[in-house]
């Protein structure tokens, strides 16, 4: 593997690993099975390829991004919180509807972002190869994501979050509005996710209207190699193994696809994304076998 | 002080598994009573249960707590007044939460919750202290996480979350019913010794007769959604279990036949 497609993996794990912390947050803090993360993933872009092509601030069309998607979130956990829709039917209801939005958001299927001041080409003046610096902006802005969430996660609300999808009976019994808490979770994590895609219309140069199919299965894949790779309990590892997941789990996919002599191209990449999510997801029931075959030994 | 006045509670209505739980229930509970609830099953003590902690919405009749009328209040709203701990250990914790998280979220109860640090050393100091009082060593594992624990240290916990706050009504849900006779006798003592030391306003439903009439001050039993019998004071001084069964069948001019409670 070459040094760029290196970077490049770890670049996209970067990105991803946006997407796997939003992720965490819905299927893991709230036990709160999202889909809306293929409409909101590309529902960032859009929003911010569209106002960056209007002549917007970048950082200010990243920043109309989150709040599309956290819009994108709050109407998911809407529909499942007070019109009682079932979370996952929820989900898939707002993911649908997003594409015809992202449509018209964008007013075509795809916007190019050709010569447009992005955060990315703010950065070229660093005078480093393109490929370092938006490595860079991507660390900077997953590790401020991991230190606010860990932050808030430890906070009375993030607490009272935590304890909605682990008990949600003994949460109310405790004063905690559990809707409320739902709310506010899911609209966070796609406001991560809408992160995760106005970065990577910037950094690639354009929004496409499918450019969110499959993320889901990516992210829940990162955050399940991350859990068995990183089995930890102390919160901050947690939020961390997501990240470490999802640069695992890009690096298997280049390392997939550049070895030449398996044959695969890049159009088998939903192929090798579905049988790397398969193997992730029986992981950690391969592990537990393995460790009891262990104990039993003794 | 607690107040129920003519509470009807019916599920499903209108339909074929409609089920009349509480149909006029009357019930008034002053400062620091300790009553404990007994019926047979379908007695209506859960349904009473949550409507005192607003799970269950009533059909007619309110709820008044210190006066205020409660009825429409959810959950949530109450928690400030209503403490509560469940018949399952599980319930009442959150399990993927350390010891500490758990009781930090109690001592929360009925607060505003905002973006201050959830544990702070101050509260962990306090929760050592209550913990050490157990004499079961958990104030030396505040960071393990509460799934490691039996249920008998859970509900232990759940007994001292309840209390970390102050509240108007401390709602137990035939909490020592799931345990051990031994972990039961001793969770049964640390809530005598707790509701006592506090003075708590204390509801407890219970399966067990002997343990409704060895413990508290007034012996309320239910029977189709109503209370049917209501002793206290010297008149329950010395009563036996025949005596209450004695009193049911002269009350209601029928023999009660649930095993459960006549044999616990």
């Amino acid at each position: 593997m070459s040094e760029i497609a290196f970077i490049g993996a770890i670049e996209s794990g970067l990105l991803f690993g946006l997407v796997a912390l939003g992720v965490f947050i819905s299927f893991r803090i709230l036990e709160f099975p999202d889909l809306t993360v293929d409409g909101s993933l590309p529902l960032g872009a859009s929003v911010a390829a569209a106002a960056i092509v209007q002549g917007c601030d970048p950082y200010l069309a990243t920043a109309l991004a989150m709040v599309a998607g956290a819009g994108a979130g709050l109407v998911t956990a809407w529909l499942n919180v007070r019109l009682k829709i079932l979370n996952l039917l929820a989900s898939i209801l707002t993911m649908t509807a997003l594409y015809s939005i992202n449509l018209r958001i964008m007013g075509r299927p795809n916007q190019a972002l050709l010569g447009d001041r992005t955060i990315f080409s703010d950065c070229e003046s660093w005078g480093l190869p393109y490929y370092w610096t938006s490595l860079i902006v991507y660390l900077i802005a997953i590790l401020a994501v991991v230190a606010l969430l860990v932050w808030f996660l430890n906070s009375e609300t993030g607490l009272a979050m935590r304890a909605t999808g682990a008990n949600a009976r003994m949460a109310r019994a405790q004063g905690i509005n559990t809707g409320r808490m739902t709310l506010l979770g899911m609209a966070i994590s796609n406001a991560l996710v809408a992160l995760a895609g106005a970065l990577f219309a910037q950094s690639q140069g354009g929004a496409d209207v499918s450019m969110g199919l499959g993320v889901i299965v990516t992210g829940l894949a990162a955050v399940i190699l991350g859990e068995t790779v990183l089995p930890a309990r102390l919160l901050v590892l947690a939020v961390l193994a997501c990240v470490i997941g999802a640069i695992l789990y890009r690096l298997a996919v280049a390392v997939a696809l550049n070895a030449s002599f398996i044959g695969l191209q890049a159009q088998d990449l939903k192929l090798i994304t579905a049988v790397l999510v398969a193997a992730a997801m029986t992981l950690p029931s391969v592990k537990g076998r393995l460790s009891a075959r262990r104990g039993g030994a003794k | 002080m607690i107040a129920l006045s003519d509470v009807h509670v019916t599920f499903n209505p209108g339909t074929a598994i409609e089920t009349r739980a509480l149909r006029g229930l009357d019930l008034f509970i002053p400062e620091g009573q300790f009553v404990t609830v007994i019926g047979s099953n379908g007695a209506g003590k859960s349904t009473l249960l949550g409507v005192l902690s607003g799970e269950v919405g009533l059909q007619s009749g309110q709820v008044t707590i210190d006066g205020v009328d409660v009825s429409d209040w959810s959950t949530p709203r109450r928690a400030g007044l209503v403490a509560r701990v469940f018949q399952d250990p599980m319930a009442g914790t959150c399990e993927s939460l350390t010891i500490e998280e758990n009781m930090a979220l109690a001592s929360a109860r009925g607060r505003r919750r905002g973006l201050a640090c959830a544990v702070t050393s101050g509260m962990q100091e306090r929760f050592e202290e209550r913990l050490s009082s157990l004499g079961l060593g958990l104030d030396k594992r505040l960071k393990d996480r509460m799934g490691l624990l039996s249920g008998g240290q859970r509900q232990a916990i759940t007994l001292v979350m309840a209390t970390l706050n102050p509240m108007k009504i401390l709602l137990l849900d035939e909490h020592t019913a799931a345990l051990d006779p031994k972990t039961a006798a001793f969770v049964m003592t640390l809530t005598d010794s707790i509701v006592r030391q506090s003075g708590l306003t204390t509801l407890m439903v219970t399966h067990s007769m002997r343990q409704a009439l060895d413990y508290g001050d007034r012996t309320v039993m239910l029977h189709e959604g109503r209370v049917v019998l209501d002793v206290a004071g010297d008149e329950r001084k010395g009563l036996a279990v025949e005596d209450l069964l004695h009193m049911f069948s002269t009350v209601r001019g029928e023999e009660l036949s649930d095993d459960a409670l006549l044999l616990s």
